[in-house]
């Protein structure tokens, strides 16, 4: 039964860790650009939801889709007015480095506007839950934020997958100039690549917001678990997120059950070194650029 | 190879000698709180010059180097506190300094070389991610474990010698340590394995296929790094008195390093020293007065940093000598 319950919020937390991803492996399939701010921008996500539905009242699973659009238009500003400038002015390795400053920036910003404390979203339905066969239990937080992950990595596969600018962004990440011969905007692509991951991250705050207390120092926890998942299933694509993300979601929860509160980090280290080691493509392997 | 590059240097090398013999007074001619400062200057310097040996070299840049400071630390602490006791210590603090030196360099360089074998397959990113993985899980594991005491503290003894007061006293082994690493990171930049990781650095493939031994010079210049660093990260925390897992493992060491070297100019051995100069100079005066604006501005300054000057101090300055020669032909 503990096994069980075990893999149940194993996947809840899976689903939040991939949705949380899938922007950074978005970029680093792209870009080719390790966005250490990554982080800062899922804790800016989870601050404003926390506002909107603060100040307003507003159901917090529909402060998604204006926190969303907000961090689509910062992705936007902070790729084309920072990051390619860093790209182009020394490498990719440099530009690191300036998302890491920009990082510190963000994570000081947050404390000096929302305080250093710790900050939970709790919706009026915050404490129903639901009593499965065998006495497994499981509160309707985590199943809408299972669902809404899932519903926003799907679609985020569907307009890859599917759509026209979807096919302009896989064209450019795999192989910029000739995309730009046949007529793309490519530093405008980058771009929006950028705006979509910042979207992304910004949903998944919103649902982590609801799940667990969230505070301004957590950035950097979450650029690293986006990281493992990226290293774990594969760079630049929804599924490859989620497969990473379920599994780091089991991996975790798995580790603290059964050794102890304090490994699932070293645990998750371990396995991203021989990830590393073994299959740096990632287990599905479908990288468009990043592999290079 | 080394004669000709000391023959080529020698106005620079008689410079640092002169610089190193003047630093000796400085204790004896400014207050206690500027000694401290120096202290600080002297300890940034050598930890970017131990740094550059591996990230400025061979170009893999180690985004967790605060691994092998709290290994050496706590390696050290552990060595002086249980093992010598601190009976010993009162007795012999020196000796027993000189003890836990040789252990925190001796764990750092074991690890080092474990963790090479895996790591150093890595490049680029991946590499300096997975050094940021290491200081992480290193951190927590001090932290988690009782035996290592990372979450209750290690207390330190304080050294006496030769009548001096404990700041000066630090400050002359940093100053030692900076001159000893200074001396390391010339030879091996001079040396055959020098050249040999420049080649590499500018491409890995082609250097290999040329002959040059890549993967025992990257984990060479990996463990003497680690060693190196170690032995900084014993003597900062006798300086400190006493220590937790927070004091030593300290992401910033880490940004740090990379940022002394990128100010000053990757790859030199005058950048290091420039860049450590200028930031402790940078955070500890100007912001001092905005504590709660540390972080931001800090950031800010590393941006600005790669968007201004992405090749650094000493990379623009011969940059700016080569046109000039150029343009004078």
């Amino acid at each position: 039964m503990l096994a069980l319950q075990t893999i149940l919020d194993g996947l809840v937390l899976g689903g939040l860790y991939a949705l949380a991803a899938v922007g950074f492996s978005l970029i680093f399939g792209v870009l080719g650009v390790v966005n250490l701010s990554h982080g800062a921008i899922v804790m800016i996500g989870a601050y404003l939801t926390w506002f909107l539905w603060h100040s307003t009242g507003l159901d917090p699973l529909l402060c998604i889709p204006p926190v969303m659009l907000v961090l689509f238009a910062f992705g936007y500003v902070y790729q084309r007015g920072l990051i390619q400038l860093a790209v182009d002015r020394s490498s990719l390795l440099a530009s690191m480095l300036v998302t890491f400053g920009v990082a510190l920036m963000l994570r000081n910003l947050l404390v000096l506007v929302f305080s250093p404390d710790f900050k939970s979203i709790s919706p009026g339905w915050a404490f129903s839950f639901l009593r499965l066969a065998g006495g497994v239990t499981i509160d309707l937080v985590r199943i809408s934020a299972l669902g809404a992950s899932l519903a926003l990595l799907g679609a985020l596969a569907y307009v890859l997958n599917r759509t026209r600018i979807g096919r302009v962004i896989r064209a450019t990440a795999q192989q910029e100039l000739a995309a730009r011969l046949c007529g793309v905007n490519a530093r405008h692509v980058y771009a929006v690549t950028f705006g979509v991951s910042a979207a992304f991250a910004g949903a998944s705050g919103a649902i982590l917001g609801i799940v667990l207390p969230f505070a301004p120092p957590d950035e950097a926890n979450w650029t690293l678990n986006a990281f493992v998942v990226v290293v774990l299933g594969g760079i630049g694509s929804p599924s490859g997120a989620l497969l990473g993300g379920l599994l780091l979601g089991l991996i975790s929860t798995a580790t603290s059950q059964l050794i102890g509160p304090a490994f699932p980090n070293a645990m998750m280290f371990l396995i991203l070194v021989l990830m590393l080691m073994v299959r740096p493509s990632g287990l599905l392997g479908n990288a468009f650029a990043g592999s290079r | 190879m080394l004669r000709e590059a000391v023959a080529k240097h020698r106005w620079w090398i008689l410079l640092a000698i002169a610089g190193l013999a003047a630093l000796a007074f400085v204790p004896f001619v400014l207050m206690p709180f500027h000694v401290r400062v120096g202290q600080l200057i002297l300890l940034s310097t050598s930890l970017g010059l131990a740094w550059t040996l591996l990230g400025g070299f061979a170009g893999y840049w180690s985004f967790g180097h605060t691994a092998f400071i709290g290994l050496g630390a706590f390696a050290a602490g552990l060595f002086e506190t249980q093992v010598l006791g601190l009976a010993f210590m009162r007795a012999e603090p020196l000796a027993g300094l000189g003890l836990g030196l040789l252990v925190g360099m001796g764990v750092c360089a074991v690890a080092a070389a474990i963790v090479a074998w895996p790591i150093l397959r890595l490049r680029g990113i991946y590499f300096a991610v997975a050094m940021l993985g290491v200081a992480q899980v290193l951190a927590e594991l001090t932290n988690s474990i009782d035996a290592f005491k990372g979450s209750m503290g290690l207390v330190f003894p304080r050294i006496p010698a030769f009548g001096l007061r404990q700041e000066a006293v630090f400050y002359y082994l940093l100053l030692i340590a900076t001159a000893a690493i200074l001396l390391i990171a010339f030879v091996v930049k001079n040396a055959r394995i020098g050249h040999g990781l420049a080649a590499m650095r500018e491409d890995e493939d082609t250097a290999r296929m040329l002959g040059v031994p890549t993967e025992r010079y990257k984990i060479t210049m990996f463990v003497l790094s680690a060693t190196l660093t170690g032995a900084l990260g014993v003597i900062y925390a006798h300086s400190l008195g006493y220590i937790t897992t927070g004091s030593v493992y300290r992401t910033d060491f880490s940004l740090n390093m990379i940022v002394y070297n990128l100010l000053g100019g990757m790859g030199t051995l005058l950048g290091p020293m420039i860049g450590a100069v200028i930031m402790v100079l940078l955070t500890q005066v100007v912001l001092g007065g905005f504590l709660n604006l540390h972080m931001f501005l800090t950031g800010a300054m590393l941006v600005a940093l790669v968007l201004a000057a992405p090749k650094g101090i000493v990379g623009t300055w011969q940059a700016w000598r080569r046109r000039r020669a150029s343009a004078a032909s």
